[in-house]
């Protein structure tokens, strides 16, 4: 019994090799392109020509064909109307509907509860030394001007796109279908109109921010120590500290540029763009939307909540000399040095806005 | 009930546009719209075959898994409609099709799109059977009036059959062992290789809340 398998085995073997030889030696006899798996459609095209002379009823090669997305000819005018089959559609349905829905809620779940559990455990970073009241100022009204631009067209979209990727599962069961679906147009509306607004802004803030975010030698050791975060300890850092750098070219530069180009891909169907490209790019634009904004929760809570006068100087564009020389000492240092700022013991007076800044 | 599908004999069809001609008469779609197209592989020489494709209505539709408004729904007799009502004209239906059905009005900037239009298998949409709104949003609804599609009743050579699986499958076998030859349904596997969805009501008929798959 076994026995006859393994011939049976041994037989079919044989039958294979014997045909792996000859087959190629003959189509390189008579086509040499053959022996290459057919790659555009005029390969296929003589494929199912030769097919057809040998074997009449065999259409193997053309329903290969259909399968492939390889366009036909067709009457009907438009983009990839002779294509018969897509099938990187169910890949990027696959995707979006399966790791991006699931990962990126558990993403948007996870950040901002550690971040409160954070802010539970440590509280408001706040200066160890009472406000000198002298203020110095951080950000120009310019800087200002971009980075809340930046910002608000930030939160917008952030709003509108998860709307888009989760609404259907947590918006429309509490809404219903004609509620959720006018909030969804003005939402849709309202990406697809700010999302440029927002590219011009990201261009705009890279410039405005670059000069002080060179990466330092002495941002390593803001690094490995994570900033003092946790320890309360004293890291000198420049006017930007190592977080706020890698901020700005991890979040506002690399994603900034990922989420920009992807998004334009979508947002002008008018450029006759296919279907393939669009679907890559609404998975890329929507993982690095994701992780643009679990990242942002960490900026947004230490320019509020999680650190004392941080806001304010965003806000008013001033900070307290305290806090410029507790946060960012390298860059007090180099304002004294260049007299922007007088030494403290020259000037003990508090001036006139003098009150301790709440963020 | 029946489960409807479209089959498309890749024998017999002669590229004549019998079928794309008699849906944009019956359904009057919008201009730049086609719910049905012919394509043509291998075009002037031997091994020519021309498939009619057009929404399949697909057992597992991917336009309804990647709505986000979710305006998909499925008939008791397995036809994939739309609520326009509904759509945002976002495109997603139009990238999860593998047969190109979803079409929008427009392709304008900012992804001002209009609702999407597809073929409805002349089923109409959520109003009410042939009423004036049910025509202007989706065209005929024959299905209600006992007719099938109509390019399926046009076509010339009935390489286009529409209605019951069963019934259009058993006529496509019977050929197929006539002639001995031609026995793959193209686009078959891809829209009817999963399990049926439940069919359903429409969007906005159903309960505030009522969990849909």
């Amino acid at each position: 019994m076994s026995s006859r398998v393994v011939l049976t085995a041994l037989s079919h073997l044989l039958l294979v090799l014997t045909l792996a030889s000859v087959v190629p030696v003959w189509a390189d006899e008579k086509q040499p392109y053959v022996t290459s798996p057919p790659s555009s459609s005029d390969e296929r095209t003589t494929n199912q020509v030769e097919r057809q002379q040998t074997q009449p009823f065999n259409n193997a090669p053309l329903w290969r064909e259909v399968r492939s997305g390889d366009p036909g000819i067709t009457q009907v005018k438009g983009i990839e109307t002779g294509v018969l089959v897509q099938p990187q559609g169910e890949a990027w349905r696959t995707l979006r509907n399966g790791p991006v829905i699931l990962y990126g809620g558990i993403l948007l779940l996870v950040v901002p509860a550690a971040i409160l559990l954070f802010f539970a455990w440590r509280g408001s970073l706040k200066m160890h030394s009472p406000p000198s009241g002298r203020l110095i100022q951080r950000f120009t009204s310019w800087e200002r001007l971009i980075h809340w631009l930046t910002a608000i067209s930030f939160v917008v979209l952030a709003f509108s796109g998860i709307l888009m990727l989760f609404g259907k599962y947590i918006v429309l069961p509490l809404f219903g279908y004609t509620l959720f679906s006018w909030i969804a147009i003005v939402s849709k509306n309202l990406h697809n109109f700010v999302g440029p607004l927002f590219v011009f802004c990201t261009v705009l803030m890279f410039f405005t921010f670059v000069g002080g975010n060179f990466w330092r030698v002495y941002d390593w050791k803001w690094i490995k120590k994570g900033g003092g975060m946790v320890s309360g300890e004293h890291v000198p850092a420049g006017k930007y500290n190592a977080g706020e750098k890698l901020w700005f070219w991890g979040g506002v530069t690399l994603l900034g540029i990922v989420v920009s180009a992807s998004g334009l891909i979508l947002d002008f169907p008018n450029f006759d763009q296919g279907r393939g490209l669009m679907q890559q790019a609404n998975i890329v634009h929507g993982v690095a939307a994701l992780f643009y904004m679990a990242a942002s929760l960490g900026h947004i809570y230490l320019g509020t909540i999680g650190m004392q006068g941080a806001y304010r100087a965003m806000r008013h564009g001033t900070v307290d000399e305290t806090w410029a020389r507790e946060h960012h000492e390298y860059w007090y240092d180099d304002l004294k040095a260049r007299n922007v700022v007088a030494s403290p013991s020259t000037h003990s007076t508090p001036g006139p806005r003098a009150q301790p800044q709440h963020g | 009930m029946a489960r409807m599908k479209f089959l498309c004999d890749a024998e017999r069809c002669i590229e004549c546009n019998g079928c794309v001609t008699a849906c944009k008469n019956e359904n009057e779609v919008p201009w730049g719209v086609n719910r049905r197209r012919v394509v043509t592989l291998n075009d002037g020489v031997p091994g020519e075959r021309s498939m009619s494709v057009a929404c399949m209505h697909c057992s597992d539709a991917p336009c309804m898994a990647v709505c986000p408004v979710d305006c998909f729904y499925k008939t008791a007799e397995g036809v994939v409609l739309h609520d326009k009502d509904l759509c945002i004209g976002c495109g997603y239906c139009f990238y999860a099709c593998p047969f190109g059905a979803p079409q929008f009005p427009q392709d304008g900037a900012f992804g001002l799109r209009g609702k999407m239009d597809k073929c409805t298998f002349c089923a109409g949409g959520p109003e009410a059977n042939g009423s004036e709104a049910e025509f202007k949003k989706y065209g005929r609804n024959r299905l209600s009036e006992g007719k099938l599609p109509a390019c399926a009743e046009m076509c010339s050579t009935k390489a286009l059959l529409g209605g019951d699986g069963d019934v259009i499958a058993d006529i496509y076998r019977t050929r197929v062992t006539r002639r001995g030859k031609g026995s793959e349904v193209w686009g078959w596997g891809t829209a009817y290789g999963r399990p049926d969805q439940q069919p359903q009501t429409p969007p906005q008929q159903q309960p505030q809340g009522g969990n849909k798959s």
